[in-house]
This record gives structure tokens, C-alpha cells and sequence, in this order.
């Protein structure tokens, strides 16, 4: 990877201030109270996105994913930091930075709907400054790309909700940017069109080499698409790393004895490097699940003595797993456990 | 200036395809507006009496350059005096021009932030300004056409007359226009960070329409602080100008007792109207850009 990341946020940080109507009881409802409320999107944000890469932003409703891309593509101005699209600050060159993204927010509202896909793309090229035959030659490349070649004449409103998603690709990608930011690109998509688009995606980093950033709720999509996933929550980054090694963060950590028999969990609570010891009853029979200390010397030595103990206590040992952990289950812990105690890594690691 | 007429392409293009591809709609809008127009006119007419008909075999419309009183006895109607009615007809379509105009800044603002499409113009690099000055030019010709047609046809309906100056008339109308834009800007710029002002700028526009509507030189005889906000307004000097040129045939070359719309004196109209193009045009646009930034700070640009 190069070393001038493409995009780059800089203890970003955002606030808003809303208001809310009480309706405590019927005096607040009657005098139309209301409190005001501070929501921090962006608290102390810093990650970069490299070229070539996938980048997926994950958090709850309301962490700040979709202010971070509009931080990024200039529609919302942060309060501190400062954002860098190819070494260039978006605030003070957002001319040259918008010719350098392509944007896709709630993909479906982004076409006109009396047009057909084809004309929405010449309407939309001639606004980023793509004219001619440039533009007609790429229109139709793209409609191709992302399968949408036999619905280029046909009204965008006559399209179904996966198509005008597909649509608001090829229009973010219809200036040839080199950074593509979408927002919720799968969200109420059916599975095939789901493909297509996480298909699509890859292609465009993998061959074109765009640069993408994905916000998602979709654990699947981001496991599947991304090089390198951020968690945000209440507007801070809880982390940020490469997915394979977000996976093992806590998947090192759990190990399954399958038994012939149910443990008790009692004899097994005191042991040095175990931190946590659940008996098991399942389907695929009895089995001990231990949380070992994440240090390699302490879980090793722990695991050893649970094989002696249950030597000792007469258990035949069928197997022996380590738990693989879920990207949903690594944001869970991450947004809820590691909430109210310091992340693992505020900042990002690559 | 090369990004605005790319903008203004697309513009143009899109426009027409929606015009062409919904072409019943745009044709159901001028007989529409025709019928409206035609039944105030009826109303008018029903109030001064049948014998303000003129007759089916009436001569053809001849230049009226002075408005004659009605002859003792014959009722006030305004067909009795086809120069009255086109001079109001006129002042209503000028009004559809202003309601039309200000309000591709309110509620077609509104409607773009709700389609999601506003988001994309700001993501444009050429601005949100330019996208919108292309867009509020190609609407204010539509405008202009659609309005023409059916001025034309109110007009020759009632058999009355309206000059054309090729001078004088595409002058006044574009600075109307211009006038019109620097105004739309400044509540535009308002609508993109408090988005409900969008409401109250329908008051704003109705104003602008009524106005359009009586504006006459007789309004600006009242006491000056009436005067001057009269003046202030943008419709009034615009509206008054185009009234002398279309109804009165004030255009750059007249005869007679009757003066040019570009005269130098009293009430200095057609001044007024420049005064106000270039001060509405900049205060409008740099209100817009002060809004614009505010908007982005807020987090409020491009969402409804």
C-alpha cells in the first residue's frame, strides 16, 4: 500500500444540537417544551483509507457513519480536525475534492425519476464535467457493469428498489472518481441484488482500484467485503482494524472442551488464566467453554492444566475447539462491554 | 463561467425530455391557466354587465397608445375596455411569473431535499449556486413561453392589444427575471437552513403576485416610506415597466405624447428596477452562500 492515503480524517470531531419536544404530561405537551439535546457525532475521530482498500465503517443508529461520510464529501463541515481527500482539505479545496469522490447517500432518492437511466447519467456527467463522447462511452460501460443494460431506457421509477441502487452506483462512478463512499449500499436489498452490488464493489477495488468506504449494518457485507473495518459508537472510534485480525480479537480467546459427560464448572473457576467457565449441555452433547487470558504463555498454560484436571476427574475429552467469532459478535462486544471500559485500540492499527 | 454552461446544458436536456416525455401535462397547464384566467375575466365581466361584451364581429384590435375613459353611462367593465383587462391579465401572469420563479428557490428546493436530488448538487463541483442559477434559467424560460402562449391567447381572446419592442421588452423581461433570481436567492438561502420557511415564502410569493397584479404608477403617489418600500420590492418596478411597455407600447421609439419606459424622469421606474437587480442579485446570492455554509455546519444541506 502507498504511503499518501486517500482519504484521511484528523481528530475529526462534530457536534449537533437538537431539540426535542417533552410531552412529559400534559403541561409540557400543551406549552410545547422541549429540551435541548447535544448529540456528538464526531468525537476525536482518526482513521485513513488506503488505495485499493475496502473500508467499512460499522456502528449503531446514530454513531456518526453517515456524518462521517458527509464529513468526507463536504455536505456537513466538522468542528475540529480536518479531513484530507488525496492530501487536499476538503474545506478549503472542496472543488477539487468533489471531482475525486463519488457519493452514494440513501441510493435510491439519489436518481430522477421521470428520466431513464441513461439520461440520469448524461444529466448527472455534465454536472461533474464529463461531456461528449467520454461520457456516452462511459454511461454505457457502466450500465453494463453493473447489469443494468437492458433497463437503460426505461424510467428510473418504473425500476425496483435493488436497480435504482445499482443506478446510484453508476451515477457516483460516472466522473471516474477514485474514492467511492457509500452509505448503507445493501440496506433493504434483496439477496441477489445484495450480491450484485457486494460483487460490483469488489470488482471496483480489486480491478478498477477505487478506493470504497462502506457504512453498513450488515455484519455479512462488511465481513465479506472489507480489508479493514472501523467501529464507531456515539461518534468515537472504538476501533479500527484490519477485519481478519477484528475476528481473532476475541476468537483466541474462547475454547470448547467436548466431553463424554456434563462438567461441573465449579472445579475449573480458580484456575490461573481462566477468566470465565461455562458448562454446556447442547446439542452436540456436553462440552466445557473456557475464556482464557488472551496472553499466549498464561492461555497455554492454562489450557494444559484443564486437560489434567479433567484427566484427573475421569472425563473422556472428544475435542477440543477454538471458538470462531462473528463480526456481529465482535461488534456486540465491542459496542456494548467495551463501552464503559477503555477500547483496545482507540486509534487504528494496520 | 464554462462550468455554468455545462450545467445549463444539462438543464436544458432535462427539461425537455420532461417536457416532450410529459407533454399532456405541460398542454393541460395552459388550458388550464387559460381557463383560470378566462373565468376571472368572465367574473369581471358578469360585475360590469353583458354589454361589456365586445361583439362577435368587432374590427381587429387597433393600437390604443392612450386609455380612454368610458363614455358617460357604459358600465366600468373590463371587457367594455380590452386595455384594461389585458393590462390586468398581463399583471397576472407577471404575478405567475414571480410566483413561479421565487418558488422553484422555496418548494422546489424543498421537493429537491426530499427527492435526495439536492444532495447530488451540492456534490457537484460546480456548486450549488450554479447549479441553481442554470436551473431557475431554464425554468424562467419555460415560464416565460408557457406564459406567453396563454397571454397571447387571453389576449387575442378579448380582442385586446399588446405591443411588442424588441428592444424594450426582452430588456425588462430579463431584468425582472434577474431581479426575480436575486430575490429567490435570498429566501433560498433562508429555506436550505430552516427548512419550514419554506411555508411562509408561499405568503411571501403571494405578495409578490398580487403586487404584480395592481402594480400601476398611481401606487407610488402615496406617501414616500410606501413609496420606498414599494420601490424595494421586486416586483413593482419590474411590473409597472413591462405594463407601459406591453399594454402602452412605451418601448425605445414611440409617438406622440407618449415616452419612452427608458425616459430619465418621473417615476423613474425602469431605475429603480436596475437599482433593485443589482442589489437584490448580490445581496440574494451572497445570502445564499452565507446559508449554504451555515447549512453545512448545521448538518442540515441537501436534507429535508
Amino acid at each position: 500500500m502507498s504511503a499518501q492515503p486517500l482519504v484521511e480524517l484528523d481528530h475529526v470531531a462534530k457536534t449537533f444540537y437538537t431539540r426535542h419536544f417533552l410531552h412529559l404530561d400534559e403541561e409540557t405537551r400543551r406549552r410545547r417544551l422541549y429540551a435541548r439535546r447535544t448529540v456528538h457525532a464526531a468525537r476525536d475521530i482518526s482513521f485513513t483509507i488506503q488505495p485499493g482498500e475496502v473500508f467499512g465503517l460499522l456502528g449503531p443508529n446514530g454513531a456518526g457513519k453517515t456524518t462521517a461520510v458527509k464529513m468526507i464529501s463536504g455536505l456537513v463541515r466538522p468542528d475540529g480536525g480536518a479531513v484530507y481527500v488525496d492530501g487536499l482539505d476538503v474545506e478549503r479545496r472542496r472543488r477539487q475534492v468533489l471531482r475525486q469522490i463519488g457519493v452514494v447517500l440513501e441510493g435510491t432518492r439519489t436518481s430522477i425519476w421521470p428520466l431513464t437511466p441513461l439520461e440520469n447519467l448524461a444529466y448527472y456527467g455534465n454536472l461533474k464535467d464529463v461531456r461528449g463522447a467520454e461520457l456516452k462511452d462511459r454511461s454505457h460501460r457502466l450500465l453494463d457493469f453493473i447489469g443494468l443494460r437492458d433497463k437503460k431506457n426505461v424510467q428510473v421509477r418504473r425500476l425496483s428498489r435493488g436497480e435504482k441502487q445499482k443506478l446510484a452506483i453508476c451515477i457516483a462512478l460516472i466522473a471516474d472518481p477514485r474514492i467511492i463512499l457509500l452509505d448503507e449500499p445493501t440496506t433493504g436489498l434483496d439477496v441477489q441484488s445484495s450480491r450484485a452490488i457486494k460483487d460490483r464493489i469488489l470488482e471496483m477495488t480489486r480491478e478498477l482500484g477505487k478506493c470504497v468506504l462502506v457504512t453498513t449494518h450488515d455484519m455479512a457485507v462488511a465481513q465479506e467485503l472489507c480489508d479493514r473495518i472501523g467501529i464507531i459508537n456515539k461518534g468515537e472510534l472504538v476501533t479500527c482494524r484490519p477485519t481478519a485480525e477484528l475476528l481473532d480479537l476475541f476468537s483466541e480467546q474462547i475454547f470448547a472442551f467436548k466431553l463424554d459427560r456434563a462438567p461441573a464448572a465449579a472445579e475449573f473457576q480458580d484456575m490461573p488464566g481462566v477468566i470465565a467457565v461455562e458448562a454446556e449441555n447442547g446439542e452436540e452433547g456436553p462440552a466445557l467453554a473456557l475464556t482464557v487470558v488472551r496472553e499466549a504463555a498464561g492461555r497455554s498454560e492454562a489450557l494444559y492444566e484443564v486437560i489434567a484436571r479433567l484427566r484427573r476427574g475421569g472425563y473422556q475429552l472428544r475435542s477440543i475447539n477454538q471458538r470462531q467469532q462473528t463480526l456481529e459478535n465482535v461488534f456486540l462486544q465491542l459496542t456494548t462491554d467495551l463501552r464503559e471500559s477503555p477500547a483496545p485500540s482507540g486509534r487504528e492499527t494496520k | 463561467m464554462r462550468g455554468f454552461f455545462l450545467v445549463l446544458k444539462a438543464e436544458i436536456v432535462r427539461s425537455w425530455i420532461i417536457t416532450r416525455r410529459y407533454w399532456f401535462r405541460t398542454l393541460t397547464g395552459i388550458i388550464v391557466g387559460y381557463g383560470m384566467l378566462m373565468a376571472l375575466i368572465i367574473g369581471f365581466m358578469s360585475r360590469g354587465g353583458m354589454d361589456a361584451v365586445a361583439p362577435a364581429d368587432a374590427p381587429p384590435t387597433t393600437v390604443v397608445t392612450e386609455q380612454a375613459a368610458p363614455p358617460p353611462g357604459v358600465p366600468g367593465g373590463l371587457v367594455s375596455d380590452p386595455t384594461k383587462a389585458t393590462r390586468y391579465v398581463l399583471g397576472f401572469i407577471i404575478g405567475l411569473f414571480a410566483f413561479g420563479i421565487v418558488g422553484l428557490f422555496t418548494q422546489g428546493l424543498q421537493g429537491m431535499a426530499q427527492m435526495g436530488v439536492l444532495e447530488q448538487l451540492c456534490l457537484s463541483p460546480h456548486g450549488l449556486v450554479t447549479n441553481f442559477l442554470a436551473r431557475s434559467v431554464v425554468g424562467g424560460v419555460n415560464t416565460i413561453f408557457s406564459s406567453g402562449i396563454m397571454l397571447w391567447l387571453i389576449t387575442w381572446t378579448l380582442r385586446g392589444t399588446l405591443y411588442w419592442d424588441w428592444v424594450a421588452a426582452p430588456v425588462l423581461l430579463a431584468l425582472t427575471f434577474i431581479n426575480l433570481l436575486g430575490f429567490g436567492f435570498m429566501v433560498g438561502g433562508l429555506v436550505l437552513v430552516f427548512k419550514q420557511t419554506g411555508q411562509l415564502a408561499i405568503i411571501v410569493r403571494l405578495v409578490l403576485f398580487g403586487l404584480a397584479l395592481f402594480a400601476e404608477e398611481g401606487l407610488l403617489h402615496g406617501h414616500w416610506l410606501m413609496t420606498a418600500f414599494l420601490h424595494m420590492l421586486p416586483v413593482t418596478d419590474a411590473a409597472i415597466c413591462l405594463k407601459y411597455v406591453f399594454i402602452q407600447g412605451q418601448g425605445v421609439a414611440t409617438g406622440g405624447p407618449v415616452t419612452s419606459v427608458f425616459a430619465f424622469e418621473a417615476p423613474y421606474c425602469f431605475y429603480f428596477l436596475i437599482l433593485n437587480c443589482v442589489v437584490w442579485t448580490g445581496l440574494g446570492i451572497v445570502c445564499f452562500k452565507v446559508m449554504e455554509n451555515h447549512s453545512r455546519h448545521k448538518g442540515t444541506l441537501g436534507a429535508y
